[in-house]
């Protein structure tokens, strides 16, 4: 067996015991609970509050779009923070390299608000 | 221990902005498509095809100044190169491009379309394709390739309302995205295999006299078939006819040319740089997408009516001869790698021709059948005698381009001097007599079929697709008569670490 495979063994191994644990502790709490079924039990959980509807509602396609420009802005969150960290050894590149992303993205976001995007009507 | 102590001295990076100005000019005229789009965008519509154009234009410049220059350029850790490998086929995108943003101002004005973002999405995904040709690791090659892929689904479905248009941008979606994931599968294996992303790492690692390990075929197999995917080799090409027809023309255009292109330089790189020393899992592969390709690709072109969907057939099977040069890759070497490139170039005019006359064509009777091309010569005689000059050039018929694109792809294959060789050969010329088949049945409906309705207004050419038509026509016509100057652009590309 190639050294590869065998590193893969150690996968297998422990995505056994992950799923012998899982299992274990399920099956177990399933054979010691007690179990009264009721109506209220069964229905969807909402935080506490009565379900309104069924569990299958359709949203609104319009979040959609602010979806997506929140991954925009967590992406660039993501590169933000580790280069606002190491900023000063970056000095006067670094900070151009970012106001170039930066200015990027912000072109995105002009556009969207140009095209209405984020307006709600 | 400080962070800075454990992540080292920053030094700042090397880069030569001379090899990056081609893409940094095409990143600029995006930009100013976006930010002239964001002022005004009633004001600037019309002026934005210009800084389309202008930006391709402009991309050619560092291009030439490149190529003059002459020094193979390597940056990012030798992730990028700048070779004249890269700067031939860069040009051929930059100019293919151009070519497709002229015959779409017209189509695109007059329809009820986004204007504005339909050529910054056309020119990121060119931005992508010339990434592709400088890619030379496989991170850099999957970065160039989505970023060439996206904006050509949303190009696909770019007619909103209509559901062919829909059903082309969801097939060509769907099954591109299945084909990243199979690829990345593949690229994921070789990566493990070989402990390298760099194609030359990568060559080293796996190269060698012994049999291949199922792993490694596996995983060179699915990097392979993901761009079989990309540049629509039978069995993998049931997207292509549907995303054809139902796209815009001109996408379609782009597809069948520019993007089709960028798949066979990923290939070029694959087959004859990362995978040259494991020819017993290459060579096969491509004699059997090869041997399909140009066979099925000919005998559905010949069933087809519409027009469109001949010529999205008839790609098929121009892909199964550009596939031939990669199964005899390392039987013929240098000479397989020159084929593909001057098949690429030559391929480029005479397709983009043939759609630009389609799109002249279908401004007046607003129909894809052929049928609908009954004695096109008798009202426009100028189209119908280009259009005759481009299928003849498909078709492979001298002096013609497409005959000397025939003629190195036949070489290279017998250049190989094996048995397989010699079998490929006969298929291209089994293939090439039965191409003339659907050729010349358009042919045949143009010069001597009467005019279908009687209509025979002539056809108003606009400028710009006059224009598109006479710089292929001139390229398709230059590139028979002179052979030798796309020749010479074969032998530039070539001059790789064969």
């Amino acid at each position: 067996m190639s050294d590869l495979l065998r590193s893969y063994l150690t996968i297998a191994i422990f995505s056994g015991a992950a799923i012998f644990m899982a299992g274990m502790m399920l099956g177990i709490a399933r054979v010691l609970r007690p179990r009264h079924p009721n109506r209220e039990k069964l229905i969807a959980y909402e935080s506490g509050v009565d379900p309104v509807g069924g569990e299958w509602v359709q949203s609104q396609v319009r979040y959609y779009i602010f979806a997506v420009l929140f991954v925009l802005f967590d992406v660039e969150a993501v590169f933000l923070f580790p280069w606002a960290v190491r900023l000063e050894t970056y000095g006067g590149f670094g900070l151009v390299e970012m106001i170039v992303f930066i200015g990027i993205l912000a072109l995105g976001l002009a556009y969207a608000w140009r095209k209405g995007v984020l307006r709600w009507s | 221990m400080t962070l800075a102590a454990v992540l080292g001295a920053f030094s700042r990076p090397a880069v030569d902005w001379h090899a990056l100005a081609p893409e940094v000019v095409l990143l600029g005229a995006i930009l100013v498509i976006i930010i002239l789009d964001v002022i005004d965008e009633e004001r600037f519509r019309t002026f934005i095809p210009t800084v389309a154009g202008f930006g391709l234009l402009g991309a050619l410049v560092p291009v030439l100044t490149l190529a003059v220059d002459g020094t193979d350029r390597s940056l990012f850790g030798d992730a990028y190169a700048v070779d004249n490998a890269a700067l031939v086929l860069k040009a051929l995108f930059l100019i293919a491009g151009y070519v497709v943003v002229l015959i779409s101002i017209d189509y695109i004005r007059d329809g009820d379309y986004y204007e504005n973002e339909y050529y910054s999405l056309m020119l990121s995904s060119l931005l992508g394709m010339l990434l592709m040709a400088s890619a030379r690791d496989l991170i850099a090659m999957f970065v160039a390739l989505e970023l060439l892929s996206i904006p050509a689904y949303m190009l696909a479905a770019w007619r909103k309302g209509s559901q062919k248009s829909n059903e082309a941008g969801i097939k060509y979606y769907l099954m591109g995205v299945f084909a990243s994931a199979v690829m990345l599968y593949g690229m994921s294996l070789v990566f493990g295999l070989s402990g390298s992303t760099n194609f030359t790492a990568i060559r080293d690692a796996l190269g060698g006299s012994g049999d291949p390990i199922p792993l490694m075929t596996i995983g060179i197999l699915f990097v392979l078939l993901g761009f079989a995917f990309k540049v629509s080799a039978v069995p993998f090409h049931t997207w292509a006819p549907d995303t054809y027809e139902g796209a815009p023309t001109p996408v379609t255009a782009f597809l069948a040319v520019a993007s089709k292109a960028a798949g066979f330089v990923a290939l070029l790189q694959l087959v004859f740089v990362a995978f040259v020393g494991r020819d017993d899992v290459v060579q096969p592969l491509f004699w059997i997408l090869a041997t399909l390709t140009m066979t099925i690709g000919n005998l559905l072109a010949l069933r087809q009516e519409n027009i469109v969907r001949m010529l999205a057939y008839s790609g098929v099977a121009q892909a199964g001869f550009m596939l031939v040069p990669f199964a005899v890759s390392t039987d013929s070497g240098a000479v397989a790698f020159q084929a593909v490139v001057i098949y690429l170039i030559i391929y480029a005019f005479m397709n983009l021709g043939a759609f630009s006359v389609v799109m002249a064509v279908a401004r007046k009777t607003g129909s894809g059948q052929i049928s609908s091309y009954g004695g096109l010569f008798s009202y426009a005689p100028g189209l119908a005698a280009a259009m005759t000059v481009f299928l003849s050039s498909l078709a492979g018929i001298p002096p013609l381009g497409g005959w000397f694109a025939k003629f190195v792809v036949f070489r290279a294959a017998l250049d190989a001097g094996n048995i397989s060789g010699a079998i490929l050969a006969v298929v291209i010329a089994v293939n090439s007599v039965l191409a003339f088949g659907y050729y010349g049945r358009v042919m045949k409906e143009m010069w001597m079929n009467p005019v279908p309705d009687g209509d025979e207004t002539p056809v108003r050419v606009t400028p710009s697709i006059a224009l598109a038509t006479s710089l292929t026509l001139v390229a398709t016509i230059a590139f028979g008569v002179f052979p030798q100057i796309v020749a010479r652009f074969g032998e530039l590309s070539s001059q790789l670490a064969l």
